[in-house]
């Protein structure tokens, strides 16, 4: 047996140029990839976490004509719920009070949160301030926020043609 | 509790023991408070989205299961831009013991959150059987 035989990994192969061939290089990527996913989930927490001491859920959800903002509050009343709307920003905030019963009582199990909360929501078009709907129910908050017509008409379809 | 952030996580529950499903649709556990007061135990589950109309409570030997049905209407063919939770349905069981009078257990929803009311039972009652004199 030739000694050059088992040299074959020192061998240079002429095609063996792109990155993906080298399990080293892919490795690498990988793992400077998961890091960079990492810290962006950590960066671009989407709202911030607010001041608050729990921080409620929101699904956001638009069409062409306006947004749909979502809120699960459980457990609140809709006048301890507090909407603003300032430039772009949708502020809510509100307070959820623990039940205060008879004395007594021992606690096996607490899960859901109380306290306060606050939450600013950065809008990704302008709407019609005016035109805001809000209304709570089943736990659940819904604000319906039309688009400013000078959004709908800055919207463009670009067709993609056949080259 | 003041200086914690808590974070309202919903989880998906473990597999249903009911068997197969018949909807594809994801199924979260949800958060209970239990609270042991002088004469009743007091379940408070957070369940937004679901109405007294749309929870099943059914007790079976001594498992209490709720399972709440949330109706996902979405008008308009909206996009989702963000999402933080999911939808889908509630489910939960709880095991109870002897003390609880089964008998009287008290189901309201309001705003999303269930309130389950499980009294005490008076005692507990033992039953005295008579013996008769065999005829």
């Amino acid at each position: 047996m030739n000694i050059k035989d088992l040299m074959q990994f020192g061998k240079k192969n002429p095609l063996l140029k792109r990155e993906e061939d080298n399990p080293y290089a892919v490795l690498r990527r990988d793992i400077d990839s998961l890091f960079d996913n990492f810290l962006r989930g950590v960066d671009t927490e989407f709202f911030g976490s607010g001041s608050g001491v729990f921080t409620p859920k929101a699904d956001v959800r638009e069409n062409d004509k306006e947004l749909r903002v979502t809120i699960e509050l459980p457990g609140m009343d809709e006048k301890d719920i507090d909407l603003s709307l300032s430039g772009d920003m949708l502020t809510i905030r509100g307070e959820k009070k623990e039940e205060q019963e008879d004395k007594g009582k021992d606690y096996f199990r607490l899960e859901r949160s109380y306290g306060s909360f606050s939450r600013t929501i950065p809008l990704p078009v302008e709407v019609e301030s005016g035109k805001i709907d809000a209304y709570f129910k089943k736990g659940v908050l819904t604000i319906t926020l039309p688009k400013s017509v000078k959004a709908i008409s800055e919207t463009k379809k670009i067709e993609v043609k056949v080259g | 509790m003041a200086d914690t952030t808590m974070e309202i996580e919903k989880k998906v529950t473990a597999t249903p023991q009911q068997g197969e499903r018949t909807r594809e649709r994801k199924v979260y556990s949800p958060g209970a408070d239990i609270i042991e007061r002088t004469s009743d135990i007091l379940v408070l589950a957070d369940i937004p989205g679901a109405d007294e109309r749309s929870v099943d409570i059914s007790l079976e030997k001594n498992v209490l299961t709720i399972y709440a049905n949330v109706e996902t209407t979405i008008p308009d063919n909206q996009r989702l831009i963000i999402m933080e939770y999911g939808l889908g349905d509630y489910q939960r069981a709880f095991t109870l013991t002897d003390e609880v009078d089964k008998e009287r257990i008290q189901a309201t929803v309001k705003n999303g959150v269930l309130r389950l009311l499980l009294p005490k039972a008076d005692g507990m009652k033992t039953k005295k059987i008579e013996v008769k004199a065999e005829a």
